[in-house]
């Protein structure tokens, strides 16, 4: 479990963390979702214990999370992670040994998956495949919190379905928390099963994907007929253009009528709406 | 206990370049004359190369590894000890049997100039591996703090107390005289005992030190 108590982060005079407050209670696989800035690595190096926060409270399994804490139990993950230069299948009987929970099966039936060549050296892979190699030892060690932070940036297209369906194999055989940061919103649809928008260094959604498939809605029409049927309900954005006006909600859709069109706001323009203008806020 | 000694090996393995290093100065050091200087002393590099290797590269990859900072921690400490007591038997056994060998009438090893040797060979031996135990945590807490203003601040109050207190008498006996509790100690129990003490303190400096240490 992961509790985040008016966590603040200040760099020098930015603040980049805002008054955070976040609860995970359950085992899930979480997709952590935001603009290049938003605050996303911060908040997941402080989970990790990899830097302390300026004020508030975080706790992972009841336990606080600092610098100082020496057994966080949170395996963190970034892209452009520093390994020994070693060969890959070293690099993973070394983790198996760091790490009592390790599941090295797991590590190297992925490895083979992936076509990642045991014998080639760290520093001679790819940066897609140095990733790939990352993100297996993280998974694998099975700590209670797993924290990946852009992980399938450097990867093509057929490893990033792999990855997806490795996240979900691995959720199944060690159910416990995951959250993965990425900008690529609609192929990780399908794995996760919580969404949280951060943007500004603030939470703006934590909520199931079924939550915005059920409300989140882009209602268009003639400026008065949209105004009226959208009335008292959450909006999150607007366009008008001459006398048509589109309006984008997070509520329970207004009645069809055939002055307006109703449709379902995609994931991706879900999110544009609630970090782009204009936006709204949901927690 | 499996992650600590996982720890150690992978610190110990991925010293290799201190150790090329120590060896190929060991065994090319040449000196000439009547009084020369013992090839064993050479063997005290690696202890002064180490702390740069298990701070500066080994910390942040087995963090990427998976291991705690407590595991980084024994792992450090249990590593320089193996380390400490691998250089003492090195300059030791150099000492005994390749420093005889010399031409030359005087061959100067530590060992002597510290007056360890007055007290045998098997406990010089332990005052030199828990000396030098002493020199790498310390350098390893050092180079520790260098990503702090207070490991700035420690850099230049070191500066300071040799620059200020060489060439001043009184201030000179007081350092002097540190070096001769630390190093130059015949007497082998308060030597040892002042050696683990600093160490455990200097270890504790070095807990502190990680606890705030980021990645």
């Amino acid at each position: 479990m992961i509790e985040l108590k008016q966590v603040t982060k200040q760099y020098g005079q930015a603040t980049v963390l805002k008054s955070v407050t976040l609860s995970i209670d359950e085992p899930g696989i979480y997709c952590l979702l935001g603009r290049n800035g938003a605050g996303k690595t911060t908040l997941l190096k402080s989970i990790a214990g990899y830097q302390n926060i300026t004020k508030g409270i975080i706790q992972v399994n009841g336990k606080a999370i600092t610098t100082s804490t020496m057994d966080t139990g949170v395996s963190y993950i970034e892209n452009f992670a520093k390994h020994f230069n070693l060969p890959v299948r070293k690099l993973l009987r070394i983790a198996a040994e760091l790490n009592p929970r390790y599941d090295y099966d797991f590590a190297s039936e992925m490895m083979e998956r992936f076509e990642l060549d045991g014998k080639k050296k760290f520093n001679h892979l790819s940066l897609g495949m140095k990733t790939m190699v990352s993100t297996i030892i993280s998974l694998a060690s099975n700590k209670e919190v797993i924290l990946l932070d852009e992980p399938v940036l450097g990867f093509d297209a057929m490893m990033r379905v792999e990855f997806y369906d490795m996240l979900t194999e691995s959720f199944q055989k060690h159910p416990r928390i995951l959250i993965i940061s990425t900008h690529i919103i609609e192929e990780i649809a399908k794995t996760i099963q919580k969404l949280i928008i951060i943007d500004k260094g603030s939470i703006r959604f934590f909520d199931t994907l079924q939550s915005i498939e059920s409300k989140a809605f882009c209602i268009s029409g003639l400026q008065k007929d949209v105004e009226a049927a959208t009335q008292n309900l959450h909006i999150i954005g607007r366009e008008t253009v001459g006398g048509l006006s589109t309006i984008y909600i997070f509520d329970q859709p207004p009645q069809q009528t055939a002055s307006l069109e109703i449709q379902p706001l995609s994931l991706q323009d879900f999110f544009i709406k609630m970090v782009g203008h204009k936006g709204g806020s949901i927690k | 206990m499996t992650a600590i000694f996982a720890v150690v090996k992978r610190l110990l393995a991925s010293n290799k370049v201190s150790y090329i290093i120590t060896v190929l100065v060991v065994l090319c050091a040449t000196s000439s004359g009547d009084v020369v200087l013992s090839n064993g002393n050479y063997t005290w590099l690696l202890a002064v190369l180490t702390p740069f290797f298990f701070v500066h590269y080994d910390f942040t990859k087995l963090m990427h590894l998976g291991a705690s900072k407590k595991d980084y921690f024994l792992g450090c400490l249990i590593s320089y000890g193996f380390l400490a007591f691998c250089i003492s038997l090195a300059n030791t056994i150099i000492h005994l049997w390749i420093d005889p060998l010399y031409a030359a009438s005087t061959v100067i090893n530590m060992m002597d100039v510290c007056k360890w040797t007055e007290n045998g060979m098997i406990v010089a031996g332990l005052q030199q591996m828990l000396f030098l135990l002493l020199v790498m945590v310390f350098l390893h807490m050092l180079l520790s703090m260098q990503a702090h203003w207070y490991g700035w601040l420690a850099d230049a109050a070191l500066v300071a107390v040799i620059c200020i207190f060489t060439p001043i008498a009184p201030l000179r006996a007081i350092l002097a005289g540190f070096f001769r509790i630390v190093m130059l100690n015949s007497s082998a129990i308060p030597h040892i005992c002042i050696c683990l003490l600093l160490s455990a303190a200097l270890s504790l400096g070095g807990l502190v030190v990680l606890k705030r240490k980021t990645l």
